[in-house]
C-alpha cells in the first residue's frame, strides 16, 4: 500500500462517522434500487418461465356457444399456432360455514390428455377425475387458502339451477390466474371469488354444452400479427355470440402483473435518484471541507512533486471508499428486504414458486450510479485541490470579512444577544455554504414527506372508494341481463332498505388507435348508492346523452370532455356506438365508464334491462338477507362491500404500508445523516474561531449558543422549503406509480408535515447536542495551534 | 546550475498590480550555500517559489541546466519538483496522519534514487523518533522531519523558506546544522531565506533583497560553521 493510501485510510478513520453517514445514505438509495430491481427480475423471470412451461396463451376469447368443429376453423386462421377450446362458466358456490354467497369460475379440463394451452400446475392432491362415485373439482390456490380448503373437502355449487356437491380433488394454479380477482375488478377478493377446474364432460353436460365450447385460447405463429388474428377470430366467432377476442395486454391477470412491474420500475428509479443525489451532495460537503482543511498538505504534496493527477486521485479515492461501503451495505440491505418482500407478493400473485433472484446487473449499475453520484459530488472539491497553485496554498486562507448582518443593519440589533448576532453574521458571511446547509436540511425534511403520503393516499382511497363512491352494503349480479322489474324483487329481500339497478355492458372503448375493454355501467342519473364522483369531489349527475369516464381512462385514450369515443358492444349483437365524453370521474382502482341507465338501454335498443342492483341492507336483518340470497336463483354474484374493503386493507394497503415503513426508515436514516453531517462540518469550520472565543472569556454555553443558534436558524429556514420540496417529490413519485389498475391520490396531511418537522427537529437537537459536547471537549491549545 | 536574468513577477493587473520581483539577475552553482536576506515583503519567498517551479515568472529568463523553467508546462514542472527540488517550509507542512518515517517515505516513493527514510532521519538526528506522529514532536523536530523529507530524494537544490522562523536559537542551530551537512556531504545547492542576518556568515554568498531587487551581494571567502556563528 502506498503511503498516500495509508494517509487516506487514517484520514478516513478520523472522518469515520461522517463518511459512514454518507455511505449509509448511499446504501439506503442502493438498497431500494437493488431490492426493487431484483423484485422485477424475480417477477419477470418467474412469470416468463411459468408462462412458457404452462403454455400461457396469447389471444383469448369468450363466446356463447360454438360447436367443437369451429375449433379447426380457428386453427386455420393465418398466424394461429395452437388452439385450445373449452368451457368456462360462472356459478354460485355454497361453502359450508361461509354465510355469504361466493362465486366460482368453473373451467373445463380436456377430456383426454393435458391441455395444449394454459396448463394447470398441481400444488397438492390430484386433478379431478370423471366421476366414479362423486363429482370432483380442483380449486385455485388463493380461494382454497382463503377458506382453508384441503383436498377431500366437500364444496357445493349451483350448476345451471341444480345444486351439486363436489369433492375437492386438489389445489392448482394456472398461468391464466396468477392474479385471481373477480372479472373487471382491480382488487382480489379471495373469500367470495374463486377459480375451479373440472373435467369437460361433467361441466359441459351440466350446461347442455357437450360437443361445444365457450372459451378459446390461442397462440400465435412467430411473426404473426396479433391484431389480424384477433380480427379474424372475431369475425369467425361473431355468429356464435363471440364477445371479442383480446391479447395479453387486455388479459386481467397479465395486466395486473405488468402494472406491478411498472410500479416497481418507477420506484426503482425515483427513490434511489433522490437518495443518491442527497449522497452526492453530502460527499461534496464532506470533501470540500476535507480539501479546505488539507490546503497546506495539498500544497506540500505538489511542491514535492506529486502530480495533479496523483493529488486528484487521492481525493477521489475518499469517495471511492465511501461508495464501496455504501454498495456493500446497500447490497446487504437490498437483498434482505427483497427476500422479505418477495413473500408479500404471494398475497397477490400465485406462482408455482416465486423465489428472490438477485439481479446481479443491478449491483454493477448500483456501483456505477453511486460512483457517479459520489464522483459528481467530489469532483468540485478535487478540482479545487488540483487547481490550488502550490505557492498560493502555502499562504493561509484569507481571513473572512465580517460585517453587521442585514437584520442588524436594518436596526433590529437591540433584541439580539451577542451569540445570536454572531450566528446571524456567520450565516450571512458564507451565503453559499449556508444556503447549501439549508438545502441539505430541506432535503432531509422533504424525503420524510414522501413515504407518509403513500400511507395517507391509501387511507384516502379506503374512505373515498367505499364511503363516498360506493355506499351500498352489497351488490347482487344476475347471471344474464334481466327485466328492470327484477329490482323490485331485490327490494323485497329481507332487510333491504334501498335498491338501485345497474346495467353492465362489456364494451371496447376506442379513441384513435387506443382501445380498452371494460364494463360500461348504466346507473340512475343521480344515484345514492353507487355514485360517480369528480375530482372536487362532488357527485356528478349522469347526463341523458354522453358517457362519463375515469380521468385515467381519458388520459389513456387521449380524450377530453366533448370528444367522441366509440364503444363496441361485446355482448349480444355486435354494435358500435359513438358517444361524446360528458365528464370525467375520479377513481383510484381500475378504469370505468358510466352512462345514465335509461340512456344506455335506449342506445342498446333493448328496453329496460338490468344486470343487478346495489342494495342497502339493514344490519339487523343481515343473516336473513344472506340466507335469502343463497337461495335466490339466477344470481351470478354477490359483492359485499365491506369484505372487498377488508380485502384491500389486507392486501394492497398492507403492502403499501410495508413499503411505506421501509422507505420511512430509510428517509429517517438519511435525514439524521444529512443533519449530523451538516453539524459536523459547521463545527469543523468554526472550531478555531469558537476556541478563540473561549480563550477570550466566553463561557461554554455562550459559545455553544453561537453554533446551535446557527443550526436552529438554518433549520427554521429549511423546514418550509423542505415541506414544499417534499410535496413536490411526493407528487412526482406518486405520478410514476399511477397505473390503470391502482392509483394513489396525492394526499398531504398536516400529520405528515408534523412528523417530518419533528424528525428533523429531533435530529437537529441531537446533532446540536453532539456538537455542543464536542465543543466542550475541544482542547483550546491544539484548536488554536492546528487548523483542524 | 541556475542562470537568472531580468526575472520579474507581478501579481494582479492594472492599478492593483503588485511587483514582487522587479528584475533580478544572478547565477547559482552546485554545492553552494546561499542565504537570502531582506525586509518583509521584499520578494524573498516569491524568488524561492520561482526557483522551485512552484510559480512562473511574468518576465525574464530562468534557466536550470540550460532549460527555461518559465517555458515548462505543468507536467514538466511537476517532474522538475519531484526529481530535483527539496522544499523546507516555514510551517513544516507535515501530514499529521503519517508518522515521521511515513512522511519521508511518502516522498521517497515517487522519486528515482532516494535514500532510505530511516537514513534521512538519521542525518537530521531523529533516528529514535521515526515512528512518532507530528503531533508528538516538538516544532524543531517537526522541522527536521521536513528537512529529512526534503533531502531524502537527494535533490540537486534544497530550498528553505525561513526554516528556523518558528524555532528557538538552540533548535534553530540543530536544524541549520542538518541543512549544512546535507549541503556539504551531498553537494546540494542550498538556498535559505532568513530574517536573521547572523546566518549570513554560514553562507558562501548572501543576497539582500529590497522591493523586488537584489540590492547587495556579499561573498564570504571562508564560510563559518553554524556552531561558530555569533549567536
Ligand atoms: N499571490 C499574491 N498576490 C498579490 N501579491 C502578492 C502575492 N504573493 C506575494 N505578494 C506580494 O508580493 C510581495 C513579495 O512577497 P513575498 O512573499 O515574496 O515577500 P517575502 O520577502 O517573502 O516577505 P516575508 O519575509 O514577510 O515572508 C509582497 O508585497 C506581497 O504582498
Ligand atoms: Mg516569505
Amino acid at each position: 500500500m502506498s503511503l498516500l493510501d495509508r494517509k487516506l485510510l487514517r484520514d478516513l478513520a478520523a472522518l469515520k462517522s461522517q463518511a459512514l453517514a454518507v455511505a449509509l445514505v448511499m446504501a439506503c438509495g442502493l438498497a431500494m434500487m437493488i431490492m426493487t430491481r431484483s423484485l422485477i427480475l424475480s417477477l419477470e423471470t418467474t412469470r416468463d418461465t411459468y408462462y412458457e412451461h404452462h403454455r400461457f396463451a396469447q389471444v383469448f376469447a369468450r363466446l356463447k356457444r360454438a360447436p367443437n368443429a369451429v375449433r379447426d376453423q380457428l386453427a386455420a386462421i393465418p398466424g394461429v399456432a395452437t388452439v385450445e377450446t373449452g368451457i368456462a362458466m360462472q356459478v354460485t358456490l355454497d361453502l359450508p360455514g361461509l354465510d355469504l354467497p361466493a362465486v366460482g369460475l368453473l373451467n373445463s379440463l380436456p377430456e383426454r390428455g393435458e391441455a395444449v394451452l394454459n396448463r394447470v400446475y398441481l400444488r397438492s392432491g390430484r386433478l379431478p377425475l370423471s366421476p366414479s362415485t362423486q363429482y370432483e373439482l380442483a380449486a385455485g390456490e388463493a380461494f382454497a387458502e382463503a377458506h382453508g380448503l384441503k383436498p377431500g373437502d366437500p364444496i357445493s355449487a349451483v350448476l345451471n339451477g341444480t345444486k351439486q356437491t363436489f369433492r375437492l380433488s386438489g389445489i392448482v394454479l394456472s398461468p391464466e390466474f396468477v392474479f385471481e380477482a373477480p372479472p373487471n375488478s382491480a382488487l382480489p377478493d379471495n373469500k367470495t371469488y374463486g377459480v375451479f377446474w373440472m373435467p369437460y364432460k361433467e361441466l359441459a353436460t351440466a350446461f347442455q354444452l357437450y360437443g361445444a365450447f365457450n372459451n378459446v385460447a390461442l397462440t400465435l405463429a412467430p411473426g404473426a400479427s396479433e391484431g389480424d388474428v384477433i380480427a379474424d377470430a372475431d369475425r369467425l366467432l361473431a355468429p356464435y355470440g363471440g364477445r371479442g377476442a383480446y391479447g395479453r395486454a387486455n388479459h386481467p391477470s397479465h395486466r395486473r402483473l405488468d402494472d406491478e412491474i411498472r410500479v416497481l420500475t418507477g420506484l426503482s428509479i425515483a427513490f434511489p435518484l433522490v437518495f443518491l443525489s442527497v449522497a452526492a451532495f453530502m460527499t461534496n460537503s464532506v470533501m470540500s471541507r476535507q480539501v479546505a482543511l488539507q490546503r497546506e498538505q495539498i500544497a506540500m504534496l505538489k511542491a514535492c512533486g506529486f502530480s495533479n493527477a496523483q493529488v486528484g486521485m487521492h481525493y477521489f479515492k475518499f469517495s471511492f471508499v465511501i461508495v464501496l461501503v455504501g454498495v456493500g451495505f446497500g447490497a446487504i440491505g437490498g437483498i434482505f428486504l427483497g427476500h422479505q418482500l418477495v413473500g408479500l407478493y404471494h398475497i397477490f400473485f400465485r406462482f408455482p414458486q416465486l423465489d428472490f433472484l438477485l439481479d446481479s446487473r443491478v449491483l454493477v449499475t448500483a456501483s456505477v450510479v453511486s460512483s457517479f453520484a459520489a464522483f459528481a459530488g467530489v469532483a468540485g472539491a478535487v478540482r479545487r485541490a488540483v487547481r490550488l497553485p502550490p505557492a498560493e496554498a502555502m499562504r493561509p486562507e484569507a481571513p473572512a470579512r465580517y460585517r453587521p448582518a442585514l437584520l442588524e443593519r436594518l436596526g433590529a440589533t437591540r433584541w439580539f444577544s451577542a451569540s445570536f448576532r454572531m450566528s446571524l453574521r456567520n450565516i450571512e458571511r458564507r451565503p453559499i455554504r449556508s444556503a447549501l446547509t439549508c438545502l441539505a436540511l430541506a432535503l432531509a425534511t422533504s424525503i420524510l414527506v414522501v413515504p407518509s403520503s403513500f400511507r395517507d393516499g391509501v387511507a384516502y382511497i379506503i374512505d373515498f372508494q367505499w364511503d363516498v363512491v360506493q355506499r351500498q352494503t352489497v351488490t347482487l349480479t344476475l347471471v344474464e341481463p334481466g327485466p328492470a322489474r327484477g329490482v323490485a324483487d331485490f327490494g323485497h329481500l329481507p332487510g333491504v332498505i334501498l335498491a338501485e339497478p345497474f346495467r353492465y355492458v362489456p364494451v371496447e372503448l376506442r379513441a384513435g388507435p387506443v382501445t380498452r375493454r371494460l364494463l360500461l355501467q348504466g346507473l340512475p342519473a343521480r344515484g345514492t348508492l353507487s355514485r360517480v364522483i369528480d375530482a372536487h369531489p362532488r357527485q356528478l349527475t349522469l347526463p341523458p346523452r354522453g358517457i362519463i369516464i375515469s380521468a385515467k381512462l381519458a388520459t389513456v385514450l387521449q380524450v377530453r370532455p366533448g370528444d367522441e369515443v366509440v364503444a363496441k358492444v361485446l355482448e349480444g349483437e355486435e354494435r358500435e356506438l359513438r358517444v361524446p365524453v360528458a365528464g370525467l370521474a375520479e377513481d383510484f382502482t381500475g378504469i370505468a365508464a358510466y352512462m345514465e341507465l335509461p340512456a344506455l338501454n335506449r342506445l342498446l335498443l333493448e328496453g329496460d334491462r338490468i344486470n343487478g342492483a346495489h342494495l342497502t341492507v339493514a344490519a339487523g336483518s343481515w343473516p336473513e338477507f344472506l340466507a335469502a340470497v343463497k337461495t335466490t336463483p339466477r344470481l351470478a354474484g354477490c359483492m359485499i362491500k365491506n369484505s372487498v374493503r377488508e380485502g384491500f386493507r389486507q392486501t394492497t394497503a398492507a403492502s403499501v404500508s410495508l413499503l411505506q415503513k421501509i422507505y420511512m426508515f430509510f428517509a429517517t436514516v438519511v435525514a439524521f445523516g444529512i443533519i449530523y453531517n451538516s453539524a459536523r462540518i459547521s463545527l469543523s469550520e468554526r472550531s478555531r474561531e469558537l476556541a478563540t472565543l473561549r480563550v477570550l472569556g466566553f463561557s461554554r454555553g455562550e459559545v455553544g449558543a453561537v453554533l446551535v443558534g446557527e443550526l436552529v436558524l438554518l433549520t427554521l429556514l429549511a423546514l418550509p422549503l423542505g415541506l414544499v420540496l417534499g410535496s413536490f417529490f411526493a407528487s412526482g413519485i406518486i405520478r410514476t406509480l399511477n397505473t390503470e389498475t391502482v392509483r394513489l391520490p396525492l394526499v398531504l396531511t398536516a400529520a405528515n408535515y408534523a412528523f417530518a418537522v419533528s424528525v428533523v427537529a429531533i435530529a437537529s437537537a441531537l446533532s446540536a447536542l453532539f456538537a455542543a459536547r464536542k465543543l466542550a471537549a475541544i482542547d483550546l491549545v491544539s484548536a488554536l495551534k492546528a487548523l483542524d | 546550475m541556475f542562470h537568472v536574468r531580468g526575472l520579474a513577477r507581478i501579481y494582479g493587473e492594472g492599478t492593483a498590480a503588485v511587483t514582487a520581483l522587479a528584475g533580478v539577475d544572478f547565477d547559482l552553482f552546485r554545492s553552494e550555500l546561499v542565504v537570502l536576506l531582506g525586509a518583509s515583503g521584499s520578494g524573498k519567498s516569491t524568488l524561492l517559489n520561482q526557483l522551485g517551479g512552484l510559480d512562473s515568472p511574468t518576465h525574464g529568463t530562468l534557466l536550470y541546466h540550460g532549460a527555461d523553467l518559465a517555458r515548462f508546462d505543468e507536467p514538466a514542472l511537476t517532474r522538475f519538483r519531484r526529481d530535483a527540488v527539496g522544499f523546507v517550509f516555514q510551517a513544516y507542512n507535515l501530514i499529521p496522519s503519517l508518522t515521521a518515517r511515513e512522511n519521508v517515505a511518502l516522498i521517497t516513493e515517487i522519486c528515482r534514487a532516494p535514500m532510505a527514510p530511516a537514513e534521512a532521519l538519521q542525518l537530521v538526528g531523529l533516528g529514535d523518533r521515526m515512528d512518532h506522529f507530528p503531533a508528538q514532536l516538538s516544532g524543531g523536530e517537526q522541522q527536521r522531519v521536513a528537512i529529512a523529507r526534503a533531502i531524502a530524494k537527494r535533490p540537486e537544490v534544497l530550498l528553505c523558506d525561513e526554516p528556523t522562523g518558528a524555532l528557538d536559537v538552540r533548535t534553530g542551530i540543530t536544524v541549520l546544522e542538518a541543512i549544512e551537512r546535507i549541503n556539504r556531504e551531498l553537494g546540494t545547492l542550498a538556498v535559505i531565506i532568513t530574517h536573521n542576518a547572523i546566518l549570513a556568515d554560514m553562507a558562501d554568498r548572501v543576497f539582500t533583497l529590497s522591493d523586488g531587487r537584489i540590492v547587495n551581494e556579499r561573498i564570504n571567502a571562508r564560510r563559518g560553521s553554524v556552531r561558530d556563528l555569533a549567536w
